[in-house]
């Protein structure tokens, strides 16, 4: 029955396209580039952040002998204490001491600190170095002005403060934000296909004409069977790539998120809306089908990988520019450029996802949406598998919709 | 058959018996390779027959068939072994049994240190060889070879003609399209001359030969369709060529 279905030798084509991509070293490469980019631009970034906050924390420590003139009065005489910084009354007096080496710093603060500047005069420590005084004098600012406040006026001065919106819907709890996950993962999904994969896909179907194999391999299995036997390997290899990403992606999060005090995510409070996430996988396959269709068409109509590199730009463009109007795909839906960007089938894919993610598509709109799709995505197959099988012993000219569809006669 | 409006194939008919060899010859453009295309499903005719076994060809048929097209290639960066396996697959085989089979072939043709090389690091001589063994996979009741020689050195044009020797050995029926015809009046059993799209001569070797005064299938074939007499300087000039009429001469 399988067999039947999808068409003689299927499963071989099937076995050989994964097979041998699995075997490829680019292929791992390529797959664990986006992870290790990923871990490599967050390490970096984390060491900086934790380096400079460490270098800060250390200067803010650093002893020195300082004096200071404060007539703004806001800074304490703890914690003046505290650090061992002696006042004085006049700032050239502190100036002078610095310049003869008998203080390392001297801070004048003004009596109106939100207008004037706080002046600092210190020993030259070297270019970083020369950072501690800054960090000091507003330490001391910092230090004295919390002593003076209530622990509320604290917590609200340093963002301490959490809060928890709850919103309704229907009478019932609805956060848009986390109702937007679940059916949202096939519109990211999507996105990562065509840009990362479209490239690969359209090579593997112009593979066999660019190299001469078209005709010794048509006589064993029907062009139509080769076509979806390497759509369905590739989505195959696709879905492997996903499963190994989210894979370390998870194990990474649970070794290091004690270490690297990672937020917890709580999984079970995502979600699931069966009938958004039902209309969400419709509107992929369709999508991923008319993608798919398109590639095959473009593959099979030009001799080489390069030249239908050069068509592979028109789909990917089409399908990707409704991102520009995002932000209208989310409030301006009664627009009518939404509603062409929307129906249209070359443009239908993202404004169709996006706009059932975000929970504003409703059923009839998305029925009618993925009809369409569908339909085109059959039309576009059907003149893709002509193409493929009139362009297959094509091996140096472009074909044209004309020569396609031009009668040929016995 | 046509395309658009150019008619490539007219009124033809003619049967390839079982066992034999049969010579499929034309001039360039002739028709032929069409043809061969139309009779393996590649092309699709618009109005009558080609049957194999009886049946228009199918790929589910059953029907063991090698096919060396005219326009040569391998997928260039597989392995030989994963290559020749992958086709045998597709031809029937067992993946043991073309495993097997590809093992052996390669021995034989002296490529066994080649077995999991990639196939754009072989010559050109060799990438042939794997082509042939491709071919024959399976053990073809049906052999159709388009120009089976074009490019080939001696060595591998040696080990094609011993191929086809040993499969009409064994009762596979064989057609060829050539332009050798020494190859052909050799190996042939019967010959069909094509001459755009047009049958012009249909028989047995020594039947065409005989019609023709016993002159060679080569110097019928140049009767047939037309030959340059390289002598006569008023067909052929290489002045001329280099010279044409209404050119004006700086």
């Amino acid at each position: 029955m399988r067999r039947r279905f999808f068409g003689h030798n299927f499963g071989i084509v099937f076995r050989f396209e994964v097979v041998r991509t699995l075997k490829k070293k680019t292929f791992w490469l390529t797959l664990l580039a986006f992870p290790l980019l990923f871990a490599a631009i967050f390490g970096v970034s984390y060491y900086a952040s934790s380096q400079s906050e460490s270098m800060a924390n250390d200067l803010a420590k650093e002893k020195f002998s300082i004096a200071l003139t404060d007539n703004s009065g806001t800074i304490s005489t703890a914690v003046l204490e505290q650090i061992g910084a002696e006042t004085i009354a006049n700032r050239d007096e502190g100036i002078s001491l610095v310049k003869v080496g008998k203080l390392d710093a001297y801070f004048y603060y003004p009596a109106d600190l939100a207008t004037n500047k706080v002046e600092i005069f210190a020993q030259n420590a070297g270019i970083f170095e020369n950072f501690k005084y800054q960090s000091v004098a507003q330490a001391l600012l910092q230090s004295s002005a919390l002593a003076q406040t209530s622990p509320e006026i604290v917590a609200v001065l340093t963002s301490q403060i959490n809060f928890e919106t709850q919103t309704f819907s229907d009478g019932k709890n609805y956060n848009p934000i986390m109702e937007m996950i679940a059916p949202g993962v096939f519109l990211v999904l999507f996105f990562l296909i065509i840009v990362t994969f479209g490239g690969q896909m359209l090579n593997a179907v112009v593979e066999e004409k660019e190299n001469r194999v078209s005709e010794m391999i048509l006589t064993t299995i029907r062009s139509r069977t080769l076509i979806i036997g390497k759509i369905f390997a590739f989505l195959t290899l696709i879905l492997i790539q996903v499963v190994i990403i989210l894979g370390l992606v998870v194990a990474a999060y649970f070794l290091l998120r004690n270490h690297l005090n990672l937020p917890s995510f709580d999984l079970s409070a995502i979600p699931l809306d069966a009938a958004r996430i039902a209309i969400g996988l419709a509107i992929f396959i369709a999508s991923l089908l008319l993608f798919s269709g398109l590639l095959v068409a473009i593959g099979a109509a030009m001799p080489t990988a390069k030249d239908a590199n050069q068509f592979f730009a028109i789909p990917i463009l089409m399908i990707v520019a409704p991102l520009y109007v995002s932000p209208m795909l989310i409030t301006s839906v009664t627009n009518s450029v939404i509603t062409f960007l929307t129906f249209f089938p070359f443009t239908a894919p993202i404004p169709l996802m996006l706009r059932n993610a975000v929970g504003n598509l409703d059923v009839s709109e998305a029925l009618v949406g993925t009809t369409i799709l569908a339909v085109t995505a059959v039309i576009v197959f059907v003149i893709a598998a002509r193409l493929f099988q009139t362009g297959a012993v094509e091996y140096s000219k472009k074909l044209s919709l004309r020569g396609l569809f031009r009668k040929r006669t016995t | 058959m046509s395309f658009a409006s150019k008619k490539v194939i007219r009124d033809l008919s003619f049967k390839v018996h079982r066992g034999e060899t049969f010579g499929f010859l034309g001039s360039n453009g002739s028709g032929k390779t069409t043809t061969l295309r139309a009779l393996l499903g590649i092309y699709e005719p618009t109005a009558g027959e080609l049957l194999v076994n009886g049946r228009p060809y199918d790929v589910a048929s059953g029907t063991k068939i090698g096919y060396l097209p005219e326009e040569r290639g391998l997928y260039k960066k597989e392995s030989v072994i994963d290559t020749m396996v992958y086709f045998g697959q597709l031809k029937g085989m067992s993946r043991s049994d073309a495993k097997d089979f590809a093992l052996d072939y390669l021995a034989k043709v002296d490529l066994s240190d080649y077995v999991t090389s990639r196939i754009d690091r072989l010559s050109g001589g060799m990438q042939q060889k794997v082509q042939l063994g491709i071919t024959i996979m399976n053990d073809p009741e049906l052999l159709i070879l388009d120009e089976p020689t074009k490019g080939f050195d001696p060595i591998n044009r040696r080990l094609l003609m011993d191929i086809i020797f040993g499969l009409k050995k064994r009762g596979a029926t064989i057609m060829m399209v050539s332009h050798q015809m020494d190859d052909v009046e050799k190996l042939c059993d019967r010959i069909l001359l094509l001459k755009d799209g047009l049958s012009k001569e249909y028989g047995s070797v020594a039947s065409v030969r005989k019609k023709y005064g016993g002159k060679h299938i080569e110097d019928i074939f140049v009767e047939i369709y037309g030959g340059v007499d390289f002598e006569n300087e008023e067909h052929f000039s290489l002045d001329e060529m280099a010279n044409p009429p209404g050119k004006e001469k700086r």
